[in-house]
């Protein structure tokens, strides 16, 4: 609930009828003013305790988006304990709520890997297999989540996000597109998807009224490829042809905006889901194509100059 | 009381922002595109139809039988290094209006992602099926021949999944010459198995039914035309 996403679904579900009270917990206070929900400030290794939160409150609905992506807040090291520990207390503390009807976790369209010869657009049947660390840890995320499902008889939605960008959701895909001169794959340039934080935040505000009990790609309408993005942005653009992409990642680590292992893997061989079954379980359609994300991206203040010193009453 | 501090402007930010502006200014003009749901192009596809258009001049007939909206499964004969399906993708998508994705592409760089910015999809069931539900034009090959007048073997695994999406196939016969730019895809009527099937058979029979359809048209084409005749008459064998 701390974070950018967390506190848009917090704020979403607060302004929903069928929810009574609501419970959050995070290691960051919230970003929006919440007006009804209960928050804890809670370290994800703080196992006992946040099985004492979500037991005591003996949830309906549980919303699970505790996702580290490597890079964006932490490395990729913190990142995966983080990710590993939060799942651990989070998901095992609801098989212990005996009012739990439901739950809905959050991972990525990076679970389905690009390994060569997969398909371009995979839909939700296609088998999981992630091919960079970060889609394993979200491919761990989904079976730890099924097997609860199965041992108390709740229903597991999984929403697959495409990479989220929004106005201060840390995103190393982000950070990198808005760096003044930008690398990209000159013979592959594969396209990719994304979907705008408040998109993605009503996708799971849509699963949980939904009771949703399947996997669903959560993707904004329409592609890009990265050169295509550097030029909306009015960016420099470097090509790179392969080994010299170490020496690029390197150079982009220092200047603040690393490029973990599967912002590469989409530089290189694209990331593409279909999102049309979320229309058809949810209703939900997300407002922005991959286009105007991107055009929304390269439209926010880099600093917000607010005027000369003034005293203020 | 609070105040609102402002950090003074560096000399050297606005050596930068400068500096940027001068490298980005030749982008400014430069058209802002995207991709469609499956990564082509149709800004590129636009772009590089002069140099078809240079090799190929495809004589286009019989989309009237397609559908103006929904999936379907196109097949087309293919002659060894002819490009048949292409070239056949390429005039049909100009001919309908609508894109049409070949199927066939390979995934190595730099050749699959350039075929996939100009239409290319996988060889794949999963991929021909995941296109068909979202309604697009799919056109896959029959088997590789040596003959230009020749319908190779469909894949009916292929085939499998417009049965799967429900969607209606037609054949089409394509030709072309090595030597000139004279070329032709000719659409036949949707083909439509002769039992109803519920198991795999359904795609068998259908795929083999897709195979003696194009062949057929094939075969209503006529020989080899080079304009002389006696070339003509040994090419007929």
């Amino acid at each position: 609930m701390g974070g950018e996403l967390g506190s848009l679904v917090a704020a979403q579900l607060e302004a929903e009828p069928w929810v009574g009270a609501l419970v959050g917990i995070d290691v960051d206070p919230p970003r929006r003013r919440l007006r009804t929900a209960e928050f804890h400030l809670l370290q994800p290794s703080q196992r006992e305790r946040i099985v004492d939160v979500v037991t005591n409150f003996n949830p309906h609905v549980l919303i699970n988006l505790s996702v580290w992506e490597p890079d964006a807040r932490t490395g990729l090291t913190h990142a995966r304990q983080f990710t590993a520990d939060a799942t651990t207390a989070i998901v095992g503390a609801a098989a212990e709520c005996p009012a739990l009807e439901s739950m809905v976790v959050r991972s990525g369209i990076e679970v389905y890997g690009r390994a060569r010869n997969t398909p371009t657009r995979p839909t939700e049947l296609t088998p999981v297999d992630p091919t960079t660390e970060y889609g394993r840890m979200l491919a761990n995320i989904e079976r730890s989540a099924r097997e609860v499902g199965k041992r108390v008889g709740i229903a597991v939605g999984k929403l697959r996000l495409a990479p989220v960008l929004g106005k201060h959701v840390p995103s190393p895909l982000g950070r990198l597109l808005r760096q003044p001169v930008v690398p990209f794959s000159l013979f592959a340039d594969s396209p990719f998807a994304v979907v705008e934080d408040g998109d993605a935040a009503r996708a799971f505000v849509a699963a949980a009224v939904n009771r949703l009990d399947e996997p669903l790609n959560i993707v904004a309408p329409g592609a890009i490829t990265a050169s295509q993005a550097i030029v909306r942005g009015k960016r420099i653009p470097m090509p790179l042809v392969g080994p010299e992409w170490a020496i690029a990642r390197q150079l982009s680590h220092l200047a603040g905006a690393p490029i973990p292992e599967h912002v590469v893997e989409l530089m290189h061989r694209g990331r593409l889901a279909d999102g049309s079954r979320a229309l058809e379980l949810l209703g939900f359609q997300p407002r922005l194509t991959t286009p105007d994300v991107i055009d929304h991206l390269y439209a926010w203040e880099s600093v917000v100059r607010v005027g000369r010193i003034r005293e203020v009453a | 009381m609070a105040e609102i501090l402002q950090f003074p402007r560096r000399a050297a930010g606005k050596a930068v922002t400068a500096a940027n502006t001068v490298l980005t200014e030749p982008l400014r003009h430069w058209p802002a595109h995207s991709v469609d749901d499956y990564g082509r192009d149709p800004h590129l596809v636009q772009a590089l139809s002069p140099l078809a258009h240079l090799r190929w001049n495809v004589s286009v007939g019989g989309t009237q039988h397609l559908p103006v909206k929904g999936g379907a499964l196109l097949v087309c004969n293919t002659r060894r290094w002819a490009l048949s399906n292409i070239f056949a993708a390429w005039a049909l998508s100009e001919a309908t209006d609508r894109p049409v994705r070949f199927v066939g592409r390979p995934d190595f760089v730099p050749i699959g992602p350039m075929l996939r910015r100009i239409g290319g999809l996988l060889a794949r069931p999963d991929e021909v099926l995941g296109a068909l539900r979202n309604h697009e034009l799919v056109l896959v090959s029959c088997a590789m021949s040596n003959h230009s007048r020749h319908a190779g073997e469909v894949d009916h695994s292929l085939i499998g999944a417009a049965v799967v999406a429900g969607v209606p196939v037609f054949p089409v016969a394509t030709m072309s010459s090595a030597m000139s730019r004279t070329a032709r895809a000719e659409v036949g009527p949707q083909v439509r198995p002769r039992r109803k099937r519920k198991g795999p058979l359904a795609e068998v029979e259908l795929a083999e039914q897709v195979q003696h359809h194009v062949q057929r048209m094939l075969d209503g084409f006529g020989g080899l035309q080079t304009g002389v005749a006696p070339l003509d008459w040994l090419a007929e064998g």
